[in-house]
């Protein structure tokens, strides 16, 4: 077995001057170059069974230093690299201490150098203390300090502080041995300094024993991490407490011992929502991060957070690196998460607009009136940038930076007090202005040449909206006005030059008819180019989705446009906001939360996925598709999602919000006081001028624009090293399949959460790399359970076909059930798979409750149901089988036919009467040709009950009938197999190698079960069917041959799986995975392998080309293994 | 999601509120005592870490009997069973219990306790102590291994021949480890899971009988006692010859099962009525992060941390205050920490 991919919290991080960062993940060490791009990186693993906490480079101080290490070099290897290009480090977490070189370069290298040197105790700090790079200080978990000969492994001193308390954390600051200081973070939320060059003896002198110099109390919980920076000798430490405290403890070590005799406390730094992990001091401030996933900048005078870096999901982050910078100041931030991923953050420009990210800029309007309407230009072009604004007193004026505010258009008396405008970048370079009024007018004109204008009629009421529809690849625009009693007016507007002055060409199209309601507007229109003639996705101020068809014959006779397909108010009575096509697909936002994806169809839009954007933001603007080439967002950094980055914008109570719908994080908030305003939002022109865009809006009757902070775009979620998966607990895997992409092979798998959160996500094995292809966010509660059938769908036979559809279930707490239909295709511009997900139904046995209008005066007396396990039967007809296993003490089956989208529940039984939790099905032939469906589950009394549902189905109703399911009946077999609950079952056919079984005659399957007792254990079933006249099920059970393994993990057994012929793999929080043989006459233990994953809840495992077998575990975290081939393992 | 919504989650957590136990914990050591008699014949009992003290109320209940009148009526204080709970922390004072603040890692505190039972070693020595945890595994796993071991140390000073230890660990990656140092000081050593302990949780109980050090040991309190190592090749690691200690699963089967979600009404004929927790965490070491986050006055990029001196100090709880054992002002974390201790 062999390990491909691992991803777990990053436990340490350390920069190497400005150009390297190292982390740790697990036990592997990776190196990435910052300076080249894309970044390249090297890892090796280097701790065994050890997870890496700390890295620590070999400083050369000096030119003494750096000769001395030329000299050496030079000697080993005459033609190797320069000193400069290595660098020693000592890599240490656990119980364990390895020294590792670096080379550096284009392409770095990572080599051990010597064996991995073991101590007796758990290591907290490791600090070098020659320039020889020999000797190390090591403190361990209770309060020891040894000094270690690192190139011999052998420990030379050893010195233990008086006070042998446990400590969470350790620092060792000073030059040597002698005068080296220990800071200890003890368990009893005290710092201690002590020094154990200082030691005296004890006992006989069988031991040194160092004496407490200073002790520093005020923290109220156990200490994480500690700083010290010598200049101007500041020590910090962060704690359970969720506080920083910063204290003056002066010089440590060398001349000045343990520094101030009395040490005060500086500063108390309350800023974070949970424990704060660790905490780095640089000549820029302080910086800490925590359990909420939010590392801090602080400013040394004032206690204030300058920053608040926020790029990492639940679980928070654990490891926090700053670099010293360069000569120009700036340096980065790093910050590694409990998901695995690892950001890297620019300190650059940081005196400069950063502390004020929020404050917002006055246009400081000229003109005459209130502002009504504001607009930018030049969004995108490389024209000035400006805005346009409507006035209440019906004028429109411009702004430019150096020119100011200038007035363009009067509209007189009619387009006071109220009108509507929109502005479209023209291809000319130009920008065409729309605006329409109380009374049916529009004037449009371009704004170059404002007096080139035209006036246009649009009945002669109130025009609720003008809009500008830009079609793809053309040149020109529609113009589509909606007046009164839901009337569209169309005009396709195309220009001309006359002698240096613009001409307007309009042409009038058929008006669109909108459907009866109370607020009948169009609010935003989208067209559509198809071979059979145009198509319009619009949307309207009541929440509805509509679809029209430019027909030619009739827009010549003027003839009004019904709509052809409605989805009447799907957006909610607050109406749809934006509508956009990208891909195929379209996109929809509305003052609902949320984003609709939708398909088009040749009549109809059928909506695919609900997602609500953001959690509390329930008013959504405008969602936009970042193309690649039209905005290179990549940095100077390289890859990111490109082409998939869809912003979110909207509003979140006063604040107007950026979003990224694909990470699911805030790139831009702005306080404007809320929605119910005309705002403009300038999308990020290049990635050095300003990141997240700006917005614009009118305020009080001032025309506002935010300040964009100066940073890059790539800085505002932080540039994403590697990318991080659940921020917590892993609970379920699942492998739904594998497709070629740009010639390379690429695993597809699922992962559920208790982030609540589901992953699918693609590893190629060969290069190692793992992308996150959606996010899906529907669960309320933690995910527990997946299933798959891969099948694809009826319908896909006439789209484009994907390479792989599968239907996804997931399953989870407060009695949640999901199916997905997904689709990975195939992503041309990234090489990359790419996965389209679409929602077919979900379920929730409290939807009854969840509807109840006075919910919360009441106390809901039915059980919070937890789903533990699925199982899934494809009966092969259009619907499924699923079942799936209660915390509530029952065994739950529901069938799903994907075309009605709806989970019908068709069965239940308490019968364990305690929580069920796992359940397996299992098909069989019958003699006559008939399937019968086995179910198995077990509870957690040990118990394991198989159920024929051939007794509980009534066969004459046809098979997929809610009607036909009988109560239900009592299992047709019950049988003990563990003391306590059963986490796990895998069936099978078949039965052991036994000459007595073979001769039994009947139909065999072996029931294999891990439980928490950490037994695995397996017993033959065998069935024998009896003809039509006997009465009941026409069958009978019967157990035979049972293999028991008692002592097969020492801890709880969480998966189980049975893999081609032979094998059954197993999986435990002991951080084992176990192979075993299941031919012979009994399971025999084959293969174990050492995994970094902690917590192992879920296991899969399938067979893939060339023989290979795969293997992933999760937890806390992800591994994938390959076995080598069909019969290694050993 | 309301407060009732744990009394179904967790109904260990219900009971144990309706009962009048301290935690839900009380349930386990019941529950071991079902399974391995461990309250036989037991005159002298220490409980290690025992705040909020849940286990010393089932120690006091079960030793010295429930009603505390006969207890005065008999006035034969030398047939009562000796209790003493020790914990860094002070707890509210129970019936029969004789409490030591003080560090488990201390030669003195070991002196105190025979002290106690008049120079006599302890029959029963529990410990259901659990360290702060950092969510991290691997540094849980060996901090819950460094209390278990303290507790071993401690213990070694304290109990007679032949008695038992009952404590804590956690299932994790090295667990074989702490069973091959558990078994050179205890004739038999089981892995006990009690049926209030939920399945999903890593935590099981290790009981050990009848002690007996080997031939030579003399306790000693100046050096911690460390955890085994892994064999030099790592055979250990992923071989055939890790020390794996029988497991056995303790309470009745009809009892009620933790993992289960029950509805609130269990009993038909009794209306449900939600039950406050019997005692709320004492002083846990957010209450201050929380109480300022209340008030709005967590540092962001608008507004500083407090500075140390004003302001602050009226916030500010000392780090003396150890008798004050009252509840704070109901913080939004209260009443999720009862779980266990």
């Amino acid at each position: 077995m062999e390990s491909v991919l691992i991803v777990t919290p990053v436990t340490a991080l350390e920069f190497l001057g400005e150009d390297y960062l190292l982390a740790g993940d697990g036990p592997v060490l990776s190196v990435y170059n910052l300076k080249t791009s894309p970044t390249t990186s090297a890892l090796l693993s280097v701790l065994q069974n050890f997870r890496i906490h700390g890295i620590r480079p070999h400083q050369q101080q000096g030119d003494k230093a750096e000769h001395t290490s030329v000299a050496k070099k030079e000697e080993e290897e005459p033609q190797g690299l320069s000193w400069q290009q290595r660098a020693h480090l000592v890599v240490f977490g656990g119980k364990a201490v390895r020294l590792v070189e670096l080379k550096m370069g284009e392409l770095p290298s990572l080599q051990p150098l010597g064996p991995l040197i073991q101590l007796r105790d758990w290591v907290l700090d490791v600090h070098w203390l020659d320039v020889r790079g020999d000797l190390l200080g090591v403190t361990l978990a209770h309060n020891a300090t040894l000094l270690l000969d690192v190139q011999k492994g052998s420990t030379l001193a050893l010195c233990s502080c008086e006070d042998g308390c446990l400590l969470y954390s350790a620092l060792l600051v000073g030059p040597c041995w002698k005068s080296l200081v220990v800071v200890g973070g003890t368990i009893f939320n005290q710092l201690v300094l002590w020094r154990p060059g200082e030691g005296t003896e004890k006992e006989g002198g069988r031991n040194m024993v160092g004496r407490v110099e200073r002790r520093l109390l005020g923290h109220s919980g156990v200490i994480f991490s500690l700083a010290y920076l010598p200049k101007p000798g500041w020590l910090a430490s962060a704690s359970d407490d969720r506080s920083v405290r910063v204290w003056d403890v002066g010089a440590l070590g060398g001349e000045a011992g343990c520094g101030a005799p009395s040490p005060t406390c500086l500063r108390v730094l309350y800023g974070h929502q949970a424990r704060v992990f660790s905490v780095k001091l640089s000549s820029a401030g302080a910086f800490s991060a925590g359990e909420d996933g939010v590392c801090l900048a602080w400013d040394w005078d004032s206690g204030k957070v300058t920053r608040a870096l926020r790029g990492h999901r639940a679980g928070g982050v654990r490891a926090l690196a700053v670099s010293l910078g360069g000569a120009g100041g700036g340096g980065y931030v790093a910050t590694g998460g409990t998901d695995g991923g690892i950001r890297l953050w620019s300190l650059k420009e940081e005196d400069s607009g950063l502390e004020d990210a929020g404050v917002l800029r006055d246009l400081g309007f000229e003109g005459v009136g209130c502002p009504k309407v504001v607009r930018v230009t030049g969004g995108r072009g490389l024209r000035q940038r400006g805005v346009v604004i409507t006035t209440d007193q019906g004028e429109v004026y411009s702004w430019e930076e150096q020119r100011g505010w200038q007035l363009l258009w009067k509209g007189g008396a009619g387009f006071c007090s109220y009108n509507v405008m929109e502005v479209l970048e023209w291809w000319s370079g130009d920008e065409m202005c729309a605006v329409g009024s109380l009374s049916g007018e529009v004037w449009l004109f371009p704004l170059s040449q404002p007096s080139a204008g035209i006036r246009l009629k649009a009945g002669t009421g109130k025009i609720h909206s003008v809009l500008w529809v830009h079609p793809t690849g053309g040149r020109g625009g529609y113009l589509l006005a909606s007046g009164a009693e839901g009337v569209v007016y169309r005009w396709q507007i195309d220009t001309e030059l006359v002698g240096g002055a613009v001409v307007l060409n309009t042409e009038p199209l058929g008006p669109f008819i909108l459907p009866p309601c109370a607020k009948r507007w169009l609010t935003t229109a989208v067209l559509i180019s198809r071979p059979e003639g145009a198509l319009w996705v619009c949307g309207d101020r009541r929440g509805s989705l509509l679809l029209y068809r430019d027909k030619a014959e009739e827009a010549k006779a003027d003839g009004a446009l019904q709509p052809m397909s409605v989805l009447f108010g799907v957006h909610g009575k607050q109406g749809v906001t934006c509508v956009c096509e990208h891909a195929g697909l379209i996109y929809s936002t509305g003052r609902d939360g949320c984003v609709r994806v939708s398909r088009l169809d040749a009549s109809a839009l059928e909506v695919l996925r609900v997602q609500r954007a953001c959690r509390g933001m329930e008013w959504l603007e405008r969602i936009m598709v970042l193309d690649p080439e039209v905005n290179p967002v990549e940095g100077e950094h390289g890859e990111r999602h490109a082409g998939e980055v869809r912003l979110i914008l909207g509003f979140h109570s006063v604040y107007f919000v950026v979003w990224d719908l694909v990470r699911q994080e805030r790139l831009l908030s702005v306080p404007c006081g809320g929605g119910h305003r005309s705002w403009s939002y300038w999308l990020p022109q290049s990635p050095g001028a300003d990141g997240a865009g700006t917005v614009v809006f009118v305020k009080h009757g001032a025309v506002m624009a935010s300040r964009a902070p100066e940073e890059t775009f790539h800085q505002q979620g932080g540039w994403e090293l590697k990318e991080g998966i659940h921020g917590r607990g892993v609970t379920c895997v699942c492998h739904l399949g594998a497709v070629r992409v740009a010639r390379q092979h690429w695993e597809i798998l699922a992962t559920g959460g208790e982030d609540t959160t589901l992953t699918v996500l693609t590893i190629d094995p060969r290069s190692r790399a793992l992308r996150v292809l959606a996010l899906i966010t529907d669960h309320i509660s933690s995910i527990r359970a997946l299933a798959v059938v891969r099948r694809p769908g009826a319908r896909e036979a006439n789209d484009t076909k994907p390479l792989l559809s599968v239907l996804l279930f997931s399953a989870g707490g407060r009695a949640q059930l999901q199916c997905y239909r997904l689709l990975i295709g195939a992503n041309g511009q990234l090489g990359l798979p790419s996965c389209q997900v679409i929602q077919v139904a979900s379920h929730r046995l409290d939807e009854q409750w969840e509807r109840r209008r006075n919910r919360h005066k009441t106390v809901k007396m039915d059980p919070e149901t937890r789903y533990m396990s699925l199982a899934v039967v494809s009966d092969g007809t259009e619907g499924v089988l699923l079942a799936a296993a209660c915390s509530d003490g029952a065994l739950r089956l529901f069938s799903l036919t994907e075309t009605s989208g709806r989970f019908q529940l068709l069965w239940e039984t308490f019968y364990h009467q305690r929580c069920v939790l796992s359940v397996a099905t299992y098909l069989l032939k019958d003699p006559q040709g008939c399937q019968r469906l086995f179910l198995f589950s077990a509870a957690t009394d040990g118990v394991i009950a198989v159920w024929d549902t051939n007794t509980v189905r009534n066969l004459e109703n046809g098979p997929s009938s809610d009607t036909c399911w009988k109560d239900p009946p009592s299992p047709c077999l019950t049988f003990p197999a563990h003391q306590s609950g059963v986490n796990t079952l895998a069936v099978w056919e078949g039965h052991w190698d036994d000459q007595g079984l073979s001769q039994a005659g009947g139909h065999w399957m072996t029931v294999a079960s891990g439980g928490d007792d950490g037994q695995l254990s397996a017993v033959c079933i065998q069935v024998q069917f009896h003809s039509k006249e006997v009465e009941g099920s026409g069958l009978t059970l019967n157990l035979y041959a049972r293999s028991v393994e008692p002592l097969a993990h020492s801890a709880p057994l969480t998966a189980l799986i049975p893999l081609g012929p032979r094998l059954l793999i197993s999986a435990s929080p002991d951080q084992r995975i176990s192979l075993w043989d299941r031919r012979g006459s009994s399971l025999r233990h084959q293969g174990v392998l050492f995994s970094h994953v902690a917590d192992i809840a879920g296991l899969t495992a399938w067979q893939g080309e060339e023989r290979q077998t795969w293997v992933a575990v999760c937890g806390q975290g992800l591994q994938l293994l390959r076995l080598e081939a069909e019969g290694d393992g050993k | 999601m309301g407060r009732s919504s744990k009394d179904k989650r967790d109904i260990y957590y219900r009971l144990a509120k309706e009962e009048g136990w301290r935690a839900r914990s009380a349930f386990k050591l019941l529950q071991l005592d079902e399974e391995f008699n461990l309250f036989k014949g037991v005159r002298r009992a220490v409980d290690l870490c025992a705040a909020p003290g849940s286990w010393s109320q089932v120690l006091s209940r079960k030793l010295r009997g429930e009603e505390q009148e006969k207890e005065q009526e008999k006035e034969q204080e030398k047939e009562q069973a000796k209790i003493v709970a020790v914990d860094l922390q002070a707890m509210a004072p129970l019936p029969g219990v004789t409490q030591i603040q003080g560090d488990i890692t201390k030669t003195s505190t070991a002196q105190e306790i025979i002290k106690h039972f008049e120079g006599q070693p302890a029959d029963l020595v529990v410990c259901d102590g659990a360290p702060d945890v950092t969510g991290l595994h691997d540094v849980d796993e060996y901090i819950q291994a460094q209390l278990l071991l303290a507790a071993l140390n401690i213990t070694t000073h304290v109990l007679k021949y032949g008695g038992t230890f009952v404590a804590k660990i956690f299932r994790g990656k090295d667990v074989t480890l702490l069973y091959s140092q558990l078994r050179i000081f205890f004739g038999e050593v089981t892995c006990a899971k009690p049926r209030s302990s939920r399945n999903s949780s890593i935590e099981a109980f290790v009981v050990c009988q009848r002690y007996a050090p080997p031939e030579g040991y003399v306790p000693n309190m100046s050096n911690p006692l460390l955890d085994h190592c892994y064999d030099v090749d790592f055979n250990q690691l992923e071989g055939p010859n890790r020390v794996i200690v029988p497991f056995l699963a303790c309470g009745d089967l009809s009892a009620f099962d933790s993992d289960r979600t029950y509805p609130l009404q269990l009993d038909p004929s009794k209306e449900y009525k939600y039950t406050p927790p019997t005692q709320p965490p004492i002083r846990p070491p957010y209450e201050q992060a929380c109480r300022l986050r209340k008030s709005n006055l967590l540092a962001n990029e608008n507004s500083p941390s407090l500075p140390l001196d004003e302001g602050f100090s009226s916030l500010h709880l000392s780090a003396n205050q150890d008798a004050d054992v009252r509840p704070p002002a109901g913080t939004a974390e209260d009443g999720g920490k009862l779980d266990d201790k």
